[in-house]
């Protein structure tokens, strides 16, 4: 592990790279305890065509923890962020970086990680699967978490027509 | 096909999904050359129950209850995780009183767990006697937690901004002297595990994660820091009291002097981890400021302030098995959650299963599968064998073979 | 060492076992059977060990403080009470209640507590054991 950076140093560091790519970087600081140490969570955007630029520029400063990545169907945009754990082995200096992608629905694909974050994978491939997003390069595309019979294009998460509202509707009703 | 593809061909046999020697559904393929095995590969999803997507039609205080049962082992890490990225999200404060209380709960569920653990780990490798001894204790850890949150397994303690009930006084010397039996009966746990030949002949040198691999194959909790990663949430973040309180992150180097990643170590690991665990309860009481268990009692009011709020946050805990992360967004519009997403610790650590598998025997893989202590229905939130033609190992013939391969090394 | 066990389970021929013998000492070959006979008074069950203070079982109901404000029905996470409109009072189904208590803490009027029954077990969901009105 190479030396410890701070929240400010993190978002500097992604600035003076991509510039203009990287937006709403914001550092939120949360107190915890009777001795009120802080705790830091790093957010920003990161334009899709630089994405994995970034993540191999993080890899040069500190091999980070890929927690995990999640999703959002916001309207015509899939959102996916990916959470990173930075200075892991320092007492209480551990930074959660969360770096968000914007995906228009028009063409879902996004490079993979994997090949450098070699635990990115099932993670990516659980995205493939709920969200209906593709990830250029991803050495298993095969489903994790769904089985093998579920229909082609209907994606759990998404909130639109391709979501699993037809397959629920009888849900709740209960005899009483 | 050439005549020599034919001699060295490799068997391929699947395990599961129904218990593959685990009390969980996970189904393996192994790839096996005589008793080696040469290549693994994993399929999940066996009790994928879509708990991410029933939140949205529940409000937070019920996502609580739907959160706790993700897991029946780790039901205060998942409510507790999820309350931390609401907070986050929604800015809400805790009081001083219960981040500590918060820590005593979440220390005494990892010692229901790492015993629970323990007594498994001796059942796979054939020595029951052990198994009974750990339920034991275990049984004494499930009274206190009952004595303290009011049931057993489903605690139902963690509520938005505090938590429901309060340590009072005359709670303590039962908890004290609960304490003290876990003590006592810690160091004839750790004779057993550390000193006892047959538990050393079966775990030393199996089932070995290197530290690189551990690191990039994100994992995480007890299985990452017994490859030596100092990875614990406790002491990288503050977050309940545990920014107070003095907790250091271990890993078996503290004992043994080295770190090997093999099954032993992990032992080793979770045995440290119940120490340390009894020591941070005992401390949590001792500091234990006075004031506030809920910093808002009134829910229709707490509600109504989450409902006008938009925003998302990262709730982050140390379970047992290692880092659970929820990540929560708000719309809003509404009070139940826009989007949720869970990670429960067994989902990073399926990954390093196949370097730890890769070269291990048949009769290893109960062991070895079980030293990461993996949660199936924490990872998964449905299962087609498609060839039914295809020989399976039921859980009882792995349990037999491993029980064998113990006998053979005693002799 | 090798039988580090050993000596633990020589001492365990001569202590009570650790668990209680619920319901029955051995199990009964046939357990209706069993059960009739209890309730004759022909035989006799082993009691269970009472819950500790502050356990969460069956629930119980003060008709007369609620004051039908359905908090207690926004606040349930499994759906398990049922309003009714005409005398503004709920119907609590047991079989689908999780016993989390969350309806005690939000109840204006604490109308609302929890019992120490816990032997719940019933064939039918509806019966009337089952439902706290």
């Amino acid at each position: 592990m190479k030396k410890k950076v701070t929240p400010e140093e993190v978002v500097k560091y992604f600035k003076d790279e991509f510039k203009t790519k990287i937006k709403g970087a914001k550092i939120v600081k949360r107190k915890f305890g009777s001795k009120k140490k802080e705790s830091y969570y790093v957010w920003m955007k990161v334009d899709r065509t630089v994405f994995k630029d970034s993540i191999e520029h993080l890899i040069k400063l500190q091999y980070p923890h890929l927690a995990v990545a999640s999703g959002n169907d916001i309207g015509k945009i899939i959102e996916i962020i990916y959470h990173f754990t930075l200075n892991y082995d320092q007492p209480l200096e551990e930074i959660i970086l969360n770096i968000s992608v914007e995906l228009p629905k028009t063409d879902p694909t996004i490079d993979t990680i994997s090949d450098i974050i070699p635990g990115a994978l099932i993670t990516e491939r659980e995205k493939m699967e709920m969200l209906g997003i593709t990830v250029k390069g991803i050495p298993d595309s095969s489903r994790v978490f769904l089985p093998d019979d579920f229909p082609e294009g209907v994606y759990p998460w998404r909130r639109d027509k391709t979501g699993p509202e037809k397959y629920y509707k009888n849900l709740h009703e209960v005899k009483k | 096909m050439s005549e020599e593809a034919i001699t060295k061909t490799s068997y391929h046999i699947p395990v599961g999904p129904i218990h593959p020697a685990l009390k969980e559904p996970v189904y393996f393929e192994f790839e096996l050359s005589g008793e080696k095995i040469i290549d693994v590969n994993v399929k999940l999803g066996h009790v994928h129950r879509g708990v991410e997507w029933a939140s949205r039609k529940r409000n937070p205080i019920q996502v609580l209850y739907l959160a706790e049962r993700i897991c029946g082992i780790c039901s205060y890490c998942h409510p507790a995780a999820f309350t931390l990225a609401v907070e986050n999200a929604c800015d809400i404060e805790v009081p001083e009183r219960a981040d500590y209380l918060r820590v005593v709960q979440a220390e005494l569920e990892r010692i229901c767990s790492h015993i629970l653990w323990a007594g498994v780990a001796a059942h796979e490798i054939g020595f029951d006697t052990v198994l009974y001894f750990t339920w034991q204790i275990r049984e004494k850890a499930l009274d206190l937690t009952e004595f303290l949150t009011g049931n057993r397994v489903t605690k139902g303690i963690m509520t938005i901004g505090g938590i429901r009930r309060d340590i009072t006084p005359d709670m303590l010397p039962r908890i004290k002297r609960d304490m003290q039996f876990f003590k006592d009966n810690f160091e004839k746990l750790r004779h057993i595990f550390l000193d006892d030949k047959t538990v050393k002949m079966r775990s030393q040198n199996a089932g070995i994660l290197t530290k690189d691999d551990a690191i990039k194959l994100c994992a995480v909790g007890p299985t990452t820091r017994a490859s030596g990663v100092k990875k614990d949430v406790r002491t990288g973040e503050s977050y309940f009291a545990y920014g107070d309180l003095d907790v250091k992150c271990i890993t078996p180097k503290d004992l043994t002097g080295t770190v090997n990643g093999d099954v032993y170590d992990r032992i080793i690991q979770r045995l440290l981890e119940v120490k340390q665990s009894i020591e941070l309860i005992e401390q949590c009481i001792d500091e234990m400021p006075a004031g506030d268990i809920v910093s808002e009692p009134k829910i229709p009011k707490l509600m109504n302030q989450i409902k006008k709020i938009e925003g998302e946050g990262v709730g982050r805990h140390e379970a047992p098995r290692g880092e659970v992360i929820h990540y929560v967004k708000f719309d809003g519009k509404s009070e139940n959650p826009y989007t949720w997403k869970v990670r429960a610790p067994t989902y990073n650590n399926i990954l390093p299963w196949i370097p730890m598998l890769k070269g291990e025997q048949i009769a290893d893989i109960p062991i070895v599968a079980a030293s990461t202590d993996p949660c199936m229905s924490c990872t998964n939130r449905v299962a087609i064998v498609k060839d039914s033609k295809r020989y399976e190992l039921t859980k009882e013939q792995l349990h037999k073979l491993s029980v064998e391969k113990t006998r053979r090394l005693m002799k | 060492m090798r039988f580090s066990m050993l000596p633990s389970v020589f001492v365990q021929m001569f202590k009570k076992p650790w668990t209680n013998k619920f319901p029955a000492k051995y199990a009964p070959s046939n357990t209706t059977q069993f059960l009739k006979d209890v309730g004759e008074g022909k035989a006799e069950i082993i009691p269970p060990i009472p819950p500790e203070k502050g356990f969460r079982g069956k629930i119980k109901y003060d008709k007369e403080k609620c004051i039908g404000c359905q908090l207690c029905i926004k606040y349930c996470p499994c759906e398990a009470i049922e309003f009714k409109p005409k005398d503004k009072k709920i119907k609590i189904y047991l079989s689908r209640c999780c016993f989390c208590s969350q309806c005690n803490d939000v109840c204006p009027t604490n109308c609302l507590t929890m019992g120490e029954e816990f032997l719940l077990a019933d064939a039918d969901p509806y019966s009337k054991d089952l439902i706290v009105e």
